[in-house]
């Protein structure tokens, strides 16, 4: 290298260790360092200068610099941006701002979400690699295993699902949790079974999955579901026996089938927590983004929906699992097994609305004073609305008339949003409503996507003395809240936005409600029914 | 009515393509479905067009096209492949068929064609304008109005005849007009096939400009069109029933254009993800991106637009160098190292 071309490259060097500078200085006064490291735990975990790690790494990988830049939106809005390869939040800071470009994401949060849909088949691939290394463990060690049972297996309750409903948070595993201290309270034994592995779908007869198995709450570990009947099939003396279906994800139908059937059974509960027997999108949300209806197969919306290719794997094997066991439906509500009713025609033995829980009064709420609380419960997921929740928080933070709250088990931090821990789980089933009324919380926004089956938090809501704010697409929320005045079901998200905007909403506070509070007593979920038909 | 659809395109486009057809067997198992290719296969792919989702394949070759070699060199690849339209609409009318229509590679059906057929009983020419509604919006008026000036009111990325009256007239005239000046010469007053239809609803009778929204959406006509689907099922265009998507410049071009007007209307969205998953699944991967057999010379050495250009221009050159693909001695390649510069 000459020397000319030596001082070029040193003065090339030189100015872009003083642009580096001044990046670092210009990110640095906007930059959320706590906002980033809660919003990436590995950054956290890995330690060092969360400043830095954007800088250098982070822009390039999506991660956002606070809560109202969007590194992603901006490349979608801006192409130029985005083709020049150029950190965007500096280059917001620097240019963008200036000519009025948005910081935010600007086309919604359903285009994020569709632009991550991922093809059913590449799921199901996935789950059935990851299922396919599971190790299963033989008969004999399950015969011995089952040794520990209550009855020896006499009086016995089988219960199928997609988890483990000892560990998950949702409505389904607090059903199960139900049943489960209801079965310990009868001295019956309770064999709980889920697929090893997470899947999105049923299986098909012949896609190898695992299943665990849950004898009284304890793990027996992993057995095929043929070893399952095997030794079903095998066990002592029967008694009295019966079985219910919460979820089939991860089972294969004519497996489910044969399990129960090895334990002399045929006529069992069908549990509608979803609509997996309409669809493989068992929420009913088109592309995960819009309540669908459950349009005819043929339609353009299944024709274009990510779920289309794989809505009559859910179809044949329910009408498979209904014709050969006398299944009754169990629906938490009306709406719930109305909308089962129009999306198909299953062959049920029967068909019942039995619901988790009810409301008894319990005196009045006191008033609150200040600005409108204005709460969303539990896990910030697009499916149950928070979107919709954070950027109402995010248009009005400052605005006095109002103070978001976020009651639940996981935050997002750097949002003008108060973050209060709640878990609700064994031992603490009132934890919601204790912290509903804790916090004076005058209205529930709870803008789910999709058709609740039954949603325990609106009950929750009902039951602290909070009016709930809703859309039209919410299933039982929107039934619940329309036919016994317990707040505003709005059109649409735009009615919303106006409700906040012209202040309307405070029309909903504890001061000019006046609500009663209310007991809320779970069910006994299938144990009521078994209890019904044959009393122990 | 017996109807014939046709596309044209090359290997590159065979995802495409597939696509297409796969969408019109689905809603027209009846329609003669066929392939206008004007390409060779690359090594190392098989093509099985009895595997494929059309009916026949048509080569560019076999149009009857005089002096195809130096005809096709005066082009490159989305002339040449807008071109030969002309001539196989033109041949397409004594096949036999009632009416033909004509689907760009990168469209796709969301529903039946069926209400074409009734307008194809009124009326023997239909085309579809790129705009159906005026746009206010500077930026929408520079991006769309304005470049449809340039590049033609009516998108050529459909067109539908009757075989017989106006509808033969307009395809042999189309057919003439398409062998001697299906350029990209926007100076000049041409933009491939596309220009020549601003002349159509003047020149021909029995023409139908379809100005239903459900026909032919795109990216360029997205700022007047809003997509709904219904709890039915039914995806819908400004209330209307949604026909044919036109997804032109699949990649980040059409992707920047599509958000800017689709905005947060994410049934749009929804559509781009179903078509860029087909094309996935459509895709061969022996096929390498961006193949065209006629992109070089026999050596294989690309040809440049300038080259084709030059060779168009000069009637000489045509003569002297009647196949221009070829290498070695004597060839227009030799030509253009020695005095072509």
């Amino acid at each position: 290298m000459s020397g000319s071309a030596r001082s070029l490259a040193r003065r090339i060097a030189a100015r872009l260790l003083k642009r580096g500078d001044e990046d670092r200085r210009l990110v640095a006064a906007h930059f959320d360092a706590a906002y980033y490291l809660a919003s990436n735990p590995d950054v956290a975990s890995a330690g060092g200068d969360p400043l830095s790690h954007f800088l250098a790494h982070g822009w390039r990988e999506g991660r956002d610099p606070h809560a109202r830049f969007s590194v992603q939106g901006y490349l979608d809005n801006n192409p130029d941006v985005a083709a020049a390869g150029v950190n965007p939040f500096v280059h917001y800071l620097r240019q963008g701002r200036h000519e009025a470009r948005p910081s935010a994401q600007t086309l919604g949060f359903r285009y994020q979400a569709i632009s991550r849909l991922a093809p059913i088949g590449d799921q199901i691939a996935a789950a059935t690699q990851a299922s396919a290394a599971v190790q299963v463990g033989s008969a004999q060690a399950l015969a011995k295993a089952l040794g520990r049972a209550r009855t020896g297996l006499a009086h016995l309750h089988i219960t199928f699902s997609h988890d483990d409903y000892r560990t998950k948070v949702g409505g389904l595993q607090l059903c199960l949790q139900q049943e489960a201290v209801g079965l310990a309270n009868r001295g019956h034994d309770h064999l709980h079974l889920f697929p090893a592995r997470p899947w999105p779908v049923l299986r098909a007869t012949g896609e190898a999955g695992g299943l665990e198995v849950l004898l009284n709450g304890e793990s027996l570990g992993v057995y095929a579901g043929a070893t399952v009947a095997e030794v079903l099939a095998t066990a002592g003396p029967t008694g009295r026996r019966s079985f219910a279906i919460h979820s089939l994800l991860g089972h294969a139908a004519d497996e489910t089938c044969a399990i129960v059937e090895a334990a002399g059974l045929s006529a069992g509960f069908y549990w509608l927590h979803d609509y997996a027997s309409v669809c493989a999108g068992f929420h009913l949300l088109r592309d995960g983004v819009q309540d669908c209806g459950a349009p005819p197969l043929d339609s353009g919306a299944c024709s274009i929906c990510v779920y289309g290719p794989a809505r009559t794997r859910h179809t044949a094997a329910h009408a498979q699992l209904f014709r050969r066991l006398s299944l009754t439906v169990v629906s938490p509500s009306e709406p719930t097994l109305a909308t089962w009713r129009q999306g198909g025609d299953l062959p049920a033995a029967g068909a019942m609305v039995h619901p988790h829980a009810t409301l008894a009064p319990r005196g009045p709420a006191s008033a609150s004073e200040g600005p409108l609380r204005v709460a969303y419960l539990g896990f910030p997921v697009a499916h149950k609305g928070w979107p919709i929740f954070r950027e109402l928080a995010l248009a009005h933070e400052g605005d006095d008339r109002y103070a978001f709250l976020h009651l639940g088990a996981q935050p997002e931090p750097g949002l003008p949003v108060a973050f209060h821990e709640v878990k609700v789980g064994p031992g603490k089933p009132r934890a919601m409503l204790e912290a509903l009324e804790t916090h004076a919380v005058d209205v529930v926004l709870m803008w789910p996507l999709w058709r609740e089956t039954f949603s325990f938090a609106l009950y929750e809501a009902i039951a602290a003395g909070c009016a709930v704010v809703t859309g039209p697409d919410s299933g039982n929320i929107a039934a619940v809240v329309a036919a016994d005045a317990r707040g505003w079901v709005l059109p649409d998200e735009a009615a919303l936005g106006a409700a906040f905007a012209d202040g309307r909403l405070a029309e909903l506070s504890r001061a000019t409600r006046k609500p009663m509070l209310y007991d809320l007593t779970l069910s006994g979920m299938t144990l009521d029914l078994i209890a019904a038909e044959a009393p122990v | 009515m017996k109807i014939l659809v046709y596309s044209s395109f090359t290997f590159s486009y065979l995802n495409r393509a597939r696509v297409l057809f796969q969408t019109l067997r689905r809603f027209h198992p009846d329609w003669e479905l066929v392939a206008l290719i004007t390409d060779e296969p690359p090594a190392g792919f098989t093509f099985d067009p009895a595997s494929e989702p059309f009916d026949r394949v048509v080569w560019a070759r076999d149009l009857g096209i005089p002096n195809f070699e130096g005809w096709l060199f005066r082009h490159d690849i989305v002339e040449v492949c807008t071109a030969v339209k002309g001539p196989f609409i033109h041949h397409a009318c004594s096949s036999g068929a009632d009416a033909v229509i004509y689907l760009d590679p990168d469209t796709a059906l969301l529903a039946s064609l069926e209400p074409l057929e009734r307008l194809l009983e009124e009326h023997d020419i239909l085309l579809t304008p790129h705009l159906t509604d005026p746009n206010d919006d500077d930026m929408a008026i520079q991006d769309n109005d304005i470049s449809t000036l340039r590049t033609g009111i009516y998108n050529l990325g459909f067109v539908a005849i009757r075989t017989t009256g106006e509808g033969a007239r307009f395809a042999r005239w189309w057919n003439d007009r398409l062998l001697s000046y299906c350029y990209d010469d926007i100076p000049k007053g041409l933009f491939v096939d596309q220009r020549w239809c601003d002349h159509v609803p003047a020149l021909f009778d029995r023409v139908k400009i379809v100005r239903d929204p459900g026909y032919n959406v795109a990216s360029w006509n997205l700022s007047t069109r809003k997509i709904a689907i219904g709890k039915d099922g039914v995806i819908t265009v400004n209330g209307v029933p949604l026909r044919f998507w036109h997804f032109t410049k699949l990649g980040a071009v059409g992707d920047a254009m599509t958000k800017r007007y689709a905005g947060t209307n994410f049934p749009v969205y929804e559509i781009w993800a179903w078509y860029k998953r087909l094309i996935t699944e459509a895709t061969d991967p022996t096929i390498p991106e961006r193949w065209w057999a006629f992109g070089a010379y026999q050596d294989g050495r690309p040809i440049a637009k300038s080259e084709r250009v030059l060779y168009r221009e000069r009637a000489d050159l045509q003569a002297a160098f009647p196949n221009p693909f070829a290498s070695g001695r004597g060839s227009f390649q030799e030509w253009l190292e020695h005095e072509g510069a």
